[in-house]
């Protein structure tokens, strides 16, 4: 103490100290009455002076804790002894008004079994510990509920802690794995030259490991693929550096990525081979084909004297099979030379691309074709948007069966696409068969009457898919279809 | 076919396709004789016969046993005699993939053959018009 602190206090007494403190003081005498309670005490527990002096310093606290203190303040008494703040009790303090708060008090004996108590309000620092709590209560439950095994290694590469899935997955219990050295962990299941290698040699230089992948067969467990990701926990200031090491298992990614390889693999070899196949159509279906129609041909010519009229007949049905069937061999091909060969999309003006296509298909003279006037110009392959309109529009024309016929062709803006239309007054088509007109080599008449080789809407259907859009039909029968196909104007 | 004392050669192993040549080039009446093989290896055996004489043109098949035509075609455009040779391929084939390597190997021409006997005979008639006209190295 100075001399100068000396000097304030000669001239006050102990009174004065009391109503100037800002912390609560009260006088409690042996049976804990209290004799004196000073300001600071009025403002925490909202009593009077006056009031105080008839309180007991049970009245200052709830009632559920009352009879344990009355026996602590009894032992206290046999016993005085200075106590400090933060003896480890919780104590709460009861305000006039109900309201209870967090305390702490300090105990100093005075003469005749007096006690001077200090009450302290640390309501504001028990919340603080109780958040502090909860955001590491918070950051446990995120490791433990982490689908990640996690665990943390010491400098010794002793298991520091775990979380419950690396428990789980590795089939190991807390006991047997917190402390120990991680490479002798259950029959030295990681006991893995790559790890050890990472751990060792890599980590110290690197802080973090690069993420690596580990098939291993882990005893009693079987065989994993894992994801090991390590990195270096800095120790705050004297706290040695920490091993935090993750483990992706990624057993089942990887089994996944295997399987969809082999199926992309297998994939490519049918694509391959039904590539190869319609070439070896090409070649050996189509040799023996014309050397049949030759021959066909030569017998009808040569031969003209010594056929007679059936046989002639016969000659021409024969030599008109034949040119049926190599037509049918072409579309085979160009059905499944689809999709091989991609173009660039080009600008494609759809009034000049129409007439194009209607001048080649030379509509007969009862037939009016009429396009929708401006049409616009668009995005696409255009090849392939001339051979689905023409595909379309040649089987109006081929099954028209009116004096007066007459198609229409439209294209309308739908926003992400453009819709077409190819409307015709021909047969129509019944809706049972709407789906069948689309399969390959399907045609509604006998082939004698219309000849056709049934590969024409199965090339529109597949370009018009390949390009990301969809084809379908609406007819009512003696009226009429309308063909209706899809373009996305982004496919591109 | 010019020069008209030289002959066709035709590299060709289905035997109906040689005679639908064979007729189509009698009813046209080109004058030249027609000489054919069966294979790649029997026509480059044919051609570096010092005995044999060299023809005015080559009709390719493309699709042959023991050596094929593009085979035949790395061939002889890789023999500095054999090279200046003009060869109209004659096939089946409708694949991008041969048309590129055949013109690639330098062909002269690239017909497909008709089904239609009748349209072969204009295929012919065609080659035999241009070889009749055109001018050979050789």
């Amino acid at each position: 103490m100075t001399i100068g602190t000396q000097d304030i206090l000669i001239k006050h007494n102990a009174r004065w100290l009391m109503d100037i403190a800002a912390d609560a003081m009260l006088i409690a005498d042996a049976d804990g009455r209290i004799l004196l309670a000073n300001p600071a005490a009025e403002r925490l527990f909202g009593y009077t002076r006056d009031e105080f002096t008839g309180l007991t310093v049970e009245d200052l606290i709830p009632r559920s804790l009352r009879a344990s203190h009355g026996d602590k303040r009894a032992a206290y008494a046999t016993q005085p002894n200075s106590r400090t703040m933060g003896a480890e009790l919780e104590i709460v303090g009861l305000r006039r008004d109900g309201g209870e708060f967090a305390a702490d008090v300090s105990l100093s004996p005075l003469e005749k079994g007096q006690v001077l108590a200090t009450v302290y309000d640390i309501t504001r620092r028990k919340q603080a510990e109780q958040a502090l709590a909860a955001a590491q209560e918070f950051a446990e439950s995120i490791v433990d509920t982490m689908q990640e095994p996690l665990v943390v290694l010491d400098a010794d590469e002793r298991v520091v802690s775990a979380n419950q899935v690396f428990y789980q997955v590795f089939q190991l219990t807390e006991e047997e794995t917190l402390g120990q050295v991680f490479f002798e962990l259950h029959q030295r299941q990681w006991d893995i030259p790559a790890l050890r290698q990472m751990l060792d040699e890599v980590l110290p230089q690197e802080r973090r490991g690069k993420a690596f992948e580990l098939q291993h067969e882990f005893p009693g467990i079987g065989s994993r693929t894992v994801l090991i990701d390590a990195r270096v926990i800095e120790g705050k200031s004297d706290q040695p550096n920490l091993t935090l090491l993750t483990f992706l298992n990624i057993t089942e990614r990887k089994r996944l990525e295997a399987e969809q390889a082999r199926m992309i693999h297998e994939l490519e070899s049918a694509n391959e081979e039904l590539k190869n196949f319609a070439y070896v159509v090409s070649h050996d279906l189509k040799a023996p084909l014309r050397a049949i129609g030759s021959l066909a041909d030569w017998i009808a010519a040569d031969q003209q004297d010594r056929l007679d009229e059936e046989g002639q007949e016969h000659l021409r049905l024969l030599i008109q099979r034949v040119r049926r069937m190599d037509g049918l061999i072409d579309g085979v091909l160009r059905y499944s030379r689809i999709g091989r060969i991609h173009e660039v999309a080009v600008a494609v003006d759809l009034n000049e691309l129409l007439h194009e296509v209607i001048d080649s298909l030379a509509p007969p003279a009862h037939i009016t074709v009429m396009v929708a006037s401006g049409l616009p110009a668009i995005r696409a392959e255009k090849t392939a948007i001339q051979q689905v309109l023409q595909n379309l529009i040649a089987n109006a024309i081929r099954y028209l069966d009116k004096p007066q016929g007459r198609i229409e062709i439209d294209c309308i803006d739908q926003g992400q696409s453009w819709r077409f239309s190819v409307a015709d007054n021909g047969p129509g088509i019944e809706a049972r068969h709407f789906e069948r007109i689309f399969q390959l080599f399907q045609t509604l008449n006998p082939r004698d009457r219309v000849e056709s080789t049934g590969v024409g809407l199965a090339i529109v259907k597949k370009i018009v898919e390949q390009c990301g859009g969809q084809v379908w039909v609406e007819s009512t029968p003696g009226q009429g279809s309308t063909f209706f196909f899809t373009l996305s104007k982004n496919s591109q | 076919m010019n020069p008209i004392n030289k002959p066709i050669l035709l590299i060709e192993d289905d035997q109906v396709d040689t005679m639908v040549v064979r007729r189509a080039l009698k009813e046209l009446h080109v004058a030249n004789r027609l000489e054919y093989v069966e294979n790649g290896e029997e026509a480059l055996a044919y051609l570096r016969d010092p005995a044999r004489e060299h023809p005015c043109l080559i009709l390719l098949d493309l699709n042959m046993p023991v050596m094929n035509g593009i085979e035949f075609l790395q061939a002889a455009k890789a023999d500095p005699e054999l090279k200046r040779m003009p060869v109209v391929v004659l096939t089946t084939s409708d694949e991008q993939k041969d048309k590129v390597e055949s013109f690639e190997l330098g062909v002269a021409g690239y017909m497909r053959k008709p089904v239609d006997y009748q349209q072969f005979v204009e295929i012919i008639r065609t080659i035999d018009a241009y070889w009749t006209i055109s001018e050979s190295p050789a």
